[in-house]
């Protein structure tokens, strides 16, 4: 059933300017306050019905007489009952203004009239809807209503099994009654909301931060929070059906119970105490309240609020206990923010003990309500404190690695420039010393002999040049070896084609040079190219000299692949062939020599008027792609970027 | 003089070689010696007061280098053949002349034949090279693009800066045959032109690569603070 509010006829500007004027008059009656009402007259209507549980002898018609505020209950499973209640109020006057009647905290609904006059209804427990209002009422007033003397507030209302509550009752002028209601509203309801609220995000907000980083703590505040916004939503549901109230009371019950056992556990986590078994007789008992009101029905329920939930109250006190002692001690223990609100929600349970067994008057929301959340708060903070603590420790730690990595960056640089610089100078002393026994055993040796023979009278102007000549194509092939930073055998070769190509033709011999099968380019070391320059000058001189031949052909060409990759010369004459005794001879010897020195094979084929034929081959082994410095930097930067991802 | 004969001067420091280069010229009546040089102030000298078409000139003066000279030669006379005698061939020395204005080298002990060949060939419009010679002008070439100075064995894609390229395909196909070691003949058959259009292709390229480094030069210079623009 709807609320129904009578609504006022609202004066005119002048009459209400007259009003204040007749109010200063009559200052009695204009200052009439708020009349709180005391006492009420009970009466059951229903024949069968029984009295409250005040009195129990009450039967039906009986009046009986009991102050405000009133509490009362029937057991589970009792039928519906009807009762009237009268409340008696005496006015002096009869007042100008818009009045109301404001229910702080009644928890049945009812119809309400005064003096025998309807004013409005609220919704009461019917067969199929159970109603337990959490929220204060105000019902507006006709001051017409109203009589100087004795009101009767009459309320007609039916109720059902559980503990009700009746007190807080107001007949007052409509505005003053109002700031009170809204306070009550306030406090009553949005504040739970708010605390729900919180709750959820609570939940939301460690809940996500535990499934990423399995944060135990975060785990139980999430927890806490969760439990704590299913009893917020177990105390705003005011209607329901009948058939869930079952349900809806045992949740609470489960939810407080979880609440307050979670806050217990994240204490004792807190002071470094992390006992498997304790935590579960925790756990153990906070159920037994729910599965007991489950089993019995909810009929435990009025037991268990003045057993098991101060038990409850007695663990939460006990954890906050042995944390404010490790705190004392200097042990580890829970945030002081957190030992503050444990502290108050003990004070808050303590004080809904004391009102549920009559020791204060305080009614409406338990002060639970208002605590809870402040200890969500207050478990919350210390926890983000961390976090935030973690991330700027994360930074600091990101900045200082990266400085590291940046330093050691600039270390394995200049490691990296020197050893290049000690690298090159290596190379560079290689390099002349290569070249010092080079000129040792070529030129220098060669032009020794020389001096010796011209000394001794034994050569001729023609075998004087023929030695100098020679000294010359060796000094040549060497330096083409030495061109460039890698030799380019193709282009070397080349060059011993272009310089001997007139000399043949000079001797009358056609010189055929078939390159098509080389690369565009060989890098090799100046230490194989020269030795194979030297055999193929050899053996194009041999030919030169010796042979008598028409032609010379030379083919030239790499195959292969990969390791395989080889260099094959062919040098071929059509000449009068090598004799058996010059095959032994020192320039052959030496050409054996030669490719024997860099791992070469070296063929020779002769036969008399046939001709000669020089076949070396020579693996030359995969293309490289870059030199060593570029591989060197490379692998720098690799190990820069492995420092920087660890 | 006559109008056909080929004036050549010599600058060269050793008298024995002085003498056989001389020779070999004063021996071929279609040329004619305008002047010798020992060192560089007479050749600059020589170079002042002659009109000449040829100068063969050694690198290594007394007093300096022959580089210089062939700067100067190839800056105020671009008619003027300038051929570079050395005594390998080698890399060093012969691209750095050809940078300088050089479009030509010759060894030192060459025989006469080879000289007046060469001379005739120069003078023609042509221009002989190594295959070392020519493998050192495709790398100074490939340097100066950007690319990859070592020996790679892929040539450096034409497109990534061709504007820096002097050469054209051609020549550069041309410049790569030599450097395999074929002969002109090979090449002129292979891209089915004469042995003559070949060596004055290599002619061209010298002459590119001279301005090239030229233009470099000026460039540095300007950048440097040398020249006033």
């Amino acid at each position: 059933m709807p609320f129904s509010v009578s609504v006022p006829g609202c004066p005119s500007r002048r009459l209400r300017a007259l009003a204040a004027a007749a109010g200063l008059l009559l200052f009695a009656a204009s200052a009439m306050g708020a009349i709180p009402v005391r006492k009420l007259e009970w009466s059951f209507v229903a024949p069968d019905a029984q009295a409250p549980a005040a009195d129990a002898d009450g039967k039906a018609g009986q009046v009986a007489t009991y102050d405000l505020p009133l509490h009362w209950s029937s057991v589970e499973g009792s039928s519906l009952r009807t009762v009237a209640m009268r409340l008696h109020f005496v006015l002096p006057a009869v007042p100008d203004q818009p009045w109301a009647v404001l229910l702080a905290h009644a928890t049945e609904g009812g119809r309400f009239s005064i003096n025998g006059k309807y004013i409005g209804s609220i919704s009461a427990d019917s067969e199929q809807r159970d109603v337990s209002w959490r929220r204060p009422q105000l019902l507006t007033l006709d001051p017409g209503l109203l009589v100087e003397g004795d009101n009767q507030l009459l309320i007609e209302t039916t109720y059902g099994p559980g503990a009700h509550t009746l007190s807080g009752v107001e007949v007052g002028p409509l505005g003053e009654l109002w700031n009170s209601y809204a306070r009550l509203y306030f406090g009553e309801i949005i504040w739970t909301w708010s605390g729900a609220t919180m709750a959820l995000l609570t939940a939301l907000v460690f809940g996500a931060l535990w499934l990423h980083r399995r944060e135990a703590v975060a785990r139980l505040l999430a927890l806490a929070a969760l439990c704590w916004l299913v009893y917020c939503g177990t105390w705003l549901v005011e209607v329901m059906p009948v058939a869930l109230r079952l349900s809806v009371r045992v949740a609470a019950l489960a939810a407080l119970a979880g609440f307050v056992a979670t806050i217990s556990i994240t204490l004792m986590r807190m002071s470094g105490l992390s006992r498997r078994r304790e935590e579960w007789l925790i756990g153990i008992y906070a159920a037994l309240g729910p599965v007991l009101a489950l089993a019995t029905g909810l009929r435990a329920e009025p037991y268990l609020q003045l057993s098991w939930q101060p038990g409850l109250y007695l663990v939460l006190g006990a954890a906050t206990g042995v944390g404010l002692y490790r705190r004392t001690r200097g042990q580890p223990a829970p945030h002081p923010l957190v030992l503050f609100a444990a502290a108050a929600l003990l004070l808050a349970a303590l004080l809904d003990i004391g009102s549920l067994l009559g020791l204060n008057s305080l009614d409406g929301a338990p002060a639970l309500n208002f605590v809870a959340p402040l200890m969500l708060v207050a478990l919350a903070t210390p926890l983000v404190d961390g976090l935030i603590r973690t991330m700027h420790e994360t930074e600091a730690a990101r900045i200082e690695l990266e400085t590291r990595v940046r330093e050691r960056e600039q270390l394995l640089k200049r490691n990296f420039e020197r050893l290049r610089e000690s690298e090159r100078i290596k190379v560079e002393s290689q390099e002349r010393q290569r070249i010092m026994q080079d000129m040792h055993d070529g030129l220098g040796s060669q032009l020794m002999s020389a001096l010796m023979l011209v000394e001794r009278g034994a050569v001729s102007n023609d075998q004087f040049a023929q030695i100098l000549r020679e000294s010359i194509d060796d000094m040549r092939l060497a330096i083409d070896a030495l061109t460039g930073e890698d030799a380019d055998l193709t282009a070397a070769l080349g060059n011993l084609r272009f310089r001997m190509e007139p000399r043949l033709r000079a001797a009358g011999m056609e010189l055929a040079w078939d390159a098509r099968r080389l690369p565009e380019e060989i890098g090799l070391h100046p230490d194989v190219v020269l030795p194979i320059l030297r055999i193929v000058q050899e053996a194009l001189t041999n030919a030169l000299k010796h042979s008598r031949a028409r032609a010379v052909r030379v083919v030239l060409m790499v195959e292969g692949t990969g390791d395989q990759r080889m260099l094959d010369i062919r040098i071929a004459d059509n000449g009068a062939g090598i004799s058996e005794e010059r095959v032994g001879g020192r320039g052959l010897l030496n050409m054996r020599n030669r490719a024997q020195k860099i791992g070469a094979q070296l063929k020779l084929e002769t036969a008399p008027n046939v001709g000669t034929t020089v076949h070396l081959r020579f693996r030359i082994g995969p293309v490289v792609p870059s030199t060593r410095a570029q591989q060197t930097v490379l692998n720098t930067q690799a190990i820069i970027e492995r420092a920087r991802q660890q | 003089m006559s109008a056909d004969q080929i004036s050549i001067i010599i600058v060269e420091d050793e008298p024995e070689f002085r003498r056989r280069f001389a020779q070999i010229i004063d021996s071929e009546p279609t040329m004619r010696l305008a002047g010798v040089a020992a060192n560089k102030r007479e050749a600059q000298a020589l170079i002042d007061r002659e009109e000449f078409d040829v100068m063969l000139i050694d690198l290594g003066l007394p007093d300096g280098t022959g580089i210089d000279l062939i700067r100067n030669v190839s800056q105020r006379k671009p008619d003027v053949d300038i051929m570079v005698v050395t005594v390998f061939g080698d890399e060093q020395h012969v691209v750095s002349s050809i940078e300088a204005g050089a479009t030509g080298y010759i060894l030192k002990d060459s025989t006469p034949a080879d000289v007046i060949s060469c001379i005739r060939l120069l003078r023609a419009g042509g221009s002989p090279v190594s295959p070392v010679v020519a493998r050192s002008v495709l790398r100074a070439i490939r340097s100066r693009m950007g690319g990859a100075t070592t020996s790679s064995n892929t040539v450096p894609p034409r497109s990534a800066n061709a504007e820096n390229n002097p050469l054209s395909a051609r020549e550069t196909e041309i410049l790569q045959l030599l450097a395999k070691g074929m002969s002109f003949n090979e090449i002129g058959e292979i891209l089915g032109i004469s042995p003559h259009t070949v060596t004055a292709h290599i002619k061209k390229i010298y002459r590119k690569l001279a301005v090239h480094s030229r233009g470099e030069a000026v460039y540095e210079a300007s950048q440097m603070g040398l020249l006033k623009t």
